[in-house]
């Protein structure tokens, strides 16, 4: 630092003392050697002269008329609701942005939920199946799967199905399955299975069953 | 720290005690001894009354909470100026920080006690200020005004004292080289600060 008063060492340790001796917080000494060097020094002497006129300048009481006893009152009357009173401090600042994020989020919660719910109804139906895989609807009771012949007419599989007393209900499927029931009753009777198995022009009369 | 300082600051320690066990009489007379020379202060930070009432009730009620917990590090006078402090620079962070125009200051604002010597200083200081940044305006007001040592004021800025001596030393030779002028005195010093 280069100092502004006059070059000397002296000069220096004055302007340093200057502050701390007009508010009388210096030593005895220091306060003592300053008024010597000033005594012989034109520069420090009006230096110390300006310093003194801005600690009356600084020392004047506030030019802001803010009346103490209103913000008391709003002080006491804060104290017995702290937390509403701080709130609005930071809320005139920030409130926008905070009620910017809380939307955003808002908005992105929606949006997570609403594909969750669109996956989750997908996962039900899968676009695709496999051979082993059941059908969607459980097979009805004494349900048989029959897979008749390429070469047997329509008119014998209608007679077949009058004689046996059999309606289809499914099919073909892809490997040429029918799905039949009894017309009257619950079950298969084995009898049924064997006439089906026995007739010709049926490749195969099986009993549709739930467990593999 | 003289006689009358360690006076002021028992009464003060005493006025904390009782603020810590709930006496709001004790708050009462603090905020009052207070009030003006926080007032004073807060100014060399912004010319907005209403941020500086705001500021004053930010920092005293954070004294009423935390009245316990004052340990005596430093002078209350020192604890309390480095709340109204942090609070000053939070609420300027939150207005903004530009001072309203003079035309925008009521004229009442002047005490009609001032007496025309008074308000020819208070001119003077004004324009000189002017000139400084906030932070040297806040060293020369605890050094000057309320008589603060550089280390109460490192504690009150929170930045160590050499930060303290230069803020000081810059802001002396900056009202050095205006204040002369304004005052109507011909010695206009150039001087460099390195």
């Amino acid at each position: 630092m280069t100092f502004p008063t006059g070059s000397g060492r002296d000069c220096a340790r004055a302007w340093e003392a200057m502050p701390w001796v007009l508010q009388q917080s210096a030593p005895q000494e220091q306060s003592d050697w300053l008024m010597e060097h000033l005594a012989g020094c034109e520069s420090c002497r009006a230096e110390y002269e300006q310093q003194s006129r801005l600690r009356r300048a600084v020392s004047l009481p506030s030019d802001m008329a803010i009346d103490a006893n209103v913000g008391l009152k709003r002080l006491l009357a804060r104290l017995d609701a702290p937390e509403p009173q701080v709130a609005p401090l930071r809320a005139r600042s920030s409130g926008w942005l905070t009620r910017a994020l809380v939307a955003a989020v808002l908005v992105q919660a929606l949006g997570i939920g609403a594909l969750g719910m669109k996956l989750w109804s997908d996962g039900d139906g899968a676009m695709y199946h496999t051979l082993s895989q059941e059908t969607a609807s459980p097979a009805p009771p004494g349900a048989i799967h029959v897979v008749p012949d390429a070469t047997m007419k329509l008119a014998d599989w209608n007679a077949l199905l009058r004689t046996l007393q059999l309606q289809v209900v499914g099919g073909p499927n892809d490997v040429g399955a029918y799905t039949v029931i009894p017309l009257h009753s619950a079950s298969t009777s084995q009898a049924t299975l064997q006439q089906l198995r026995a007739t010709r022009g049926i490749r195969l009369a099986e009993p549709v069953t739930d467990a593999p | 720290m003289n006689e009358a300082d360690i006076d002021a600051d028992a009464t003060d320690r005493m006025l904390l005690q009782r603020m810590a066990a709930g006496d709001r009489t004790a708050l009462s007379v603090l905020y009052r001894g207070y009030h003006g020379r926080l007032c004073r202060f807060l100014s060399r930070l912004t010319r907005r009354p209403d941020i500086i009432e705001e500021v004053i009730n930010d920092c005293f009620w954070i004294a009423w909470q935390k009245a316990d917990n004052f340990h005596g590090d430093s002078r209350v006078s020192t604890w309390i100026m480095g709340i109204a402090y942090r609070c000053g620079l939070k609420a300027l962070r939150q207005h903004g920080d530009e001072p309203v125009e003079d035309d925008a200051i009521p004229d009442d604002r002047t005490p009609a006690h001032d007496p025309g010597e008074d308000r020819e200083l208070r001119d003077w200081l004004g324009k000189g200020m002017d000139r400084l940044s906030a932070d040297q305006r806040v060293v020369v007001e605890l050094v000057y005004g309320v008589g603060h040592s550089l280390d109460d004021v490192a504690v009150i800025m929170q930045c160590p004292v050499g930060t303290v001596k230069a803020r000081l030393f810059h802001a002396r030779v900056k009202l050095r080289n205006v204040l002369p002028a304004l005052a109507g005195e011909s010695r206009a010093t150039k001087e460099s600060v390195s």
